[in-house]
């Protein structure tokens, strides 16, 4: 573009080029912050709520954090104590002396001969990670094409995925145990795996996530521009859907990760367990085999238990960010 | 490079909605052709038919002599420009718009010289890196329009693209798109709802309501001899005054006529009815007049004043001052046409019409010289141009007309270089109109 002269109130103006908006990225990043801060600082008396309702419902709330919260800080207090303490002392206070680092050092050694906590936190990432990515990737899959193809079946076949989504895993253990025993898959990692990279759950997601988050005009333009498929999938598509393979994700190792019921039965191998089976077995010896000494191991040893998963939110946070379609669609 | 042939093409959606039915449209290589109508009257379909987005329920789609019903859209060679844009949201400018021509394997630095050239004529050099959420609504548009261009398209669709930009915005955009178009050269189709974007970017403007293809011509045309009430009423801003009259005079051709509008009457030269020699059929009888706002006028701007029957009085209820002109709004007791619909919903003996003539009053529009002195809230004798008056048949809403060759379809202009609008030559090729 050439500069071209503006006459303005009869004074000629020099404008070189165009205005641009400005690029860098931070800059752009901090507004955006701000942005949403104003519009979501609306003042509490502009909700047209009375002030005793708003109290009110403020004080549920609290309720509600403290009985969400009690569990854990009693895990974080009481995994500092000794096996003696854990019994004698209050529970949700700290008691001398301070042993978590003792207790923490015993649950990775050969405490019952085996050095077998570490072996289960093994097991439960494996089982995790794999389960939680197959999922997210099959439910991916599977949302975009029921989300953006309609083929012969499909309203169907999306009716089975919900109704898949209102049986329990613990209702389905039972008849694949006996399916495994059948196919040779007891005592085997993929009988874990494989139930695991099913998840309604996540197609369902996906499937509300792609409609708003993937219009059907960014896949019409790139068909015409002559993308194939699995081009448009994975190159336009799949960068869009990102906060919501995030929520799969996330849901789906968690869902793998706290899964008791199904290695219980398929596993009689002390190898093979998770955490959640290990833990358990370690409690029902400190309980009735007079392995008393295991308690503090299994109190830190469900903390150790939740700190990935709590990690993982937190690594996982920064993909839900919105916007990324800003400037793609026109309103 | 290939001529776009429609042909009976007709879309019925599942549930049975018809959205496009028997359309007939030809679009010349290097032709600009613009399919204007109301919103939901399928244009939008028909467009998604010829991209082949949309499955054609019935009807044949010819590029050149080939058949392309059945041929996927990335096969068919079309480029479209979205109504949103569409843009690939993390991809720079240049990915955008160098999109295509990866996917079909043009080597990397031929495919930057083209996305670079591109980006020269629509003025986008500087934003090669830019992401689509840096750039204005303008810039997005353009992008929009580089992404089209830089295949070399055979045929060129574009979805109402300027109209999610501001009004000044659109008006410069439009010319910008047909300089592009003229570049390029491709079978342009292009939809809108806008019928002044209609009239000023097609070679040929196609009207199309509930499905159907009410008039293809060329812009001139199309004002100046519309086929039916609706085309009448679309195309013109402020569009055609329509009132129910009735026609008297003399049979014989040498007589004058009187069209009598409410309590007025109009005198018709003997020379408009040899003109349109079916408008004899409706001596004695009720039809629908049309007048265009700059067919009246205030007599003191004209350099003789009105004969009898030539003028009406009408009350002013406003006047709007444009600058260049003044748009007069003023009641005559005449009852008003407004569409087709409106039409259709009455009861169509003459005899119930004249009685509502009598009884009704109703509004029309004005477009008289800027210094004129009328003003509102009085009454004013406005000058009648009944040479150029239209008529309607009240029963089909169809132009009572000088023939009916007329209101034929016309082909497109000689060559695919911009013919001028209105200069195409009639002829009963390609589409034909039909009443609604």
């Amino acid at each position: 573009m050439n500069a071209v002269t503006v006459i303005r109130s009869g004074r000629p103006v020099e404008q070189a080029a165009p205005p641009l908006p400005p690029a860098e990225p931070q800059r752009r990043g901090r507004r955006r912050r701000s942005r949403a801060d104003e519009t979501e600082d609306i003042p509490v008396a502009y909700y047209g709520l009375r002030r005793g309702t708003v109290a009110g419902i403020t004080a549920c709330c609290v309720v509600f954090a403290i009985f969400t919260l009690i569990p854990i800080v009693w895990i974080i207090i009481n995994s500092t104590k000794t096996q003696a303490n854990l019994f004698e002392t209050f529970g949700f206070w700290f008691a001398a002396p301070i042993v978590l680092g003792r207790n923490f050092s015993l649950l990775f050694q050969n405490v019952d001969g085996y050095g077998t906590y570490f072996q289960w936190f093994a097991n439960t990432a494996l089982y995790a990670i794999l389960g939680g990515c197959g999922a997210t990737a099959l439910a991916a899959l599977a949302g975009y094409g029921f989300a953006r193809f309609s083929f012969r079946g499909s309203k169907v076949l999306f009716y089975f995925v919900i109704a898949a989504l209102l049986v329990p895993v613990t209702a389905i253990t039972l008849p694949l145990y006996l399916t495994y025993a059948k196919i040779g898959l007891i005592n085997s990692i993929w009988g874990m795996i494989l139930p695991s990279m099913v998840s309604p759950v996540g197609v369902y997601l996906m499937k509300v996530f792609v409609e708003v988050s993937v219009p059907r005009e960014l896949i019409d333009a790139a068909r015409l521009d002559g993308a194939s498929e699995l081009r448009i999938f994975f190159r336009l598509a799949l960068p869009l859907m990102v906060p919501g393979l995030m929520t799969v994700l996330l849901l789906s190792i968690v869902g793998v990760w706290n899964n008791y019921f199904l290695p219980l039965i398929i596993f009689s191998q002390n190898q093979l367990y998770p955490l959640t089976v290990g833990l358990g077995l370690w409690s029902q010896r400190a309980q009735n085999s007079g392995n008393a000494e295991l308690f503090p191991l299994v109190v830190i040893g469900g903390l150790v238990t939740i700190i990935p998963l709590i990690a993982l939110f937190l690594v996982l946070q920064r993909y839900w960010r919105s916007g990324l379609l800003l400037g793609s669609i026109a309103n | 490079m290939s001529t776009v042939t429609l042909e009976r093409l007709t879309k019925v959606y599942a549930n049975g909605v018809v959205a496009v039915a028997d359309l007939d449209l030809r679009v010349d290589d290097g032709e600009f052709v613009v399919i204007v109508g109301p919103s939901g009257c399928g244009k939008t379909t028909a467009l998604r038919m010829v991209a082949g987005l949309e499955e054609i329920t019935s009807g044949t789609l010819r590029f050149g002599d080939r058949v392309v019903n059945d041929v996927s859209p990335r096969e068919r060679d079309v480029a479209m420009v979205f109504q949103n844009y569409a843009l690939y949201p993390h991809l720079s400018v240049h990915q955008n718009i160098g999109f295509s021509l990866g996917n079909r394997k043009v080597p990397k630095p031929e495919r930057d010289a083209k996305v670079r050239e591109a980006a020269a004529v629509l003025g986008l050099t500087e934003m090669l890196d830019r992401k689509p959420r840096q750039l204005s609504g303008g810039q997005r548009q353009r992008v929009a329009m580089g992404r089209a261009i830089v295949r070399e398209p055979s045929v060129f669709l574009m979805d109402e693209p300027l109209s999610n930009l501001d009004a000044k915005l659109r008006v410069q955009m439009r010319s910008e798109v047909l300089r592009v178009h003229r570049k390029i050269g491709a079978a342009a189709l292009y939809v809108t709802h806008d019928q002044t974007e209609a009239m000023t970017m097609g070679d040929r403007v196609a009207v199309l309501r509930d499905g159907v293809l009410q008039q293809v011509s060329g812009p001139r045309e199309l004002y100046e001899t519309p086929t039916n009430v609706f085309v009448a009423t679309f195309i013109g801003s402020p569009s055609m005054n329509l009132y129910e009259a009735s026609l008297e005079g003399s049979t014989d051709a040498s007589g004058d006529a009187t069209v009598v509008l409410g309590s007025q009457r109009l005198a018709l030269p003997a020379e408009v009815l040899k003109q349109r020699p079916q408008l004899a059929a409706f001596l004695g009888r009720g039809l629908i007049v049309g007048i265009r706002p700059e067919h009246l006028s205030d007599p003191a701007f004209s350099p003789v004043p009105p004969e009898a029957g030539h003028s009406l009085t009408a009350d002013v209820d406003y006047v709007e001052v444009l600058g260049s002109e003044q748009l007069v709004h003023f009641t005559i007791d005449a009852r008003r046409v407004r569409e087709e619909s409106e039409l259709r919903e009455q009861p169509g003996t003459a005899a119930e019409q004249g009685e509502i003539v009598a009884a009704s009053v109703s509004e029309g529009v004005a477009r008289v010289d800027p210094r004129s002195a009328i003003r509102a809230h009085g009454r004013a004798v406005l000058g009648v141009d009944t040479e150029r008056l239209h008529f309607f048949d009240p029963d089909t809403g169809d132009a009572i007309s000088s023939s009916g060759a007329a209101t034929a379809a016309v082909l497109p202009g000689a060559s695919g270089a911009a013919p001028a609008p209105g200069t195409s030559e009639p002829s009963g090729a390609g589409a034909s109109a039909s009443s609604g």
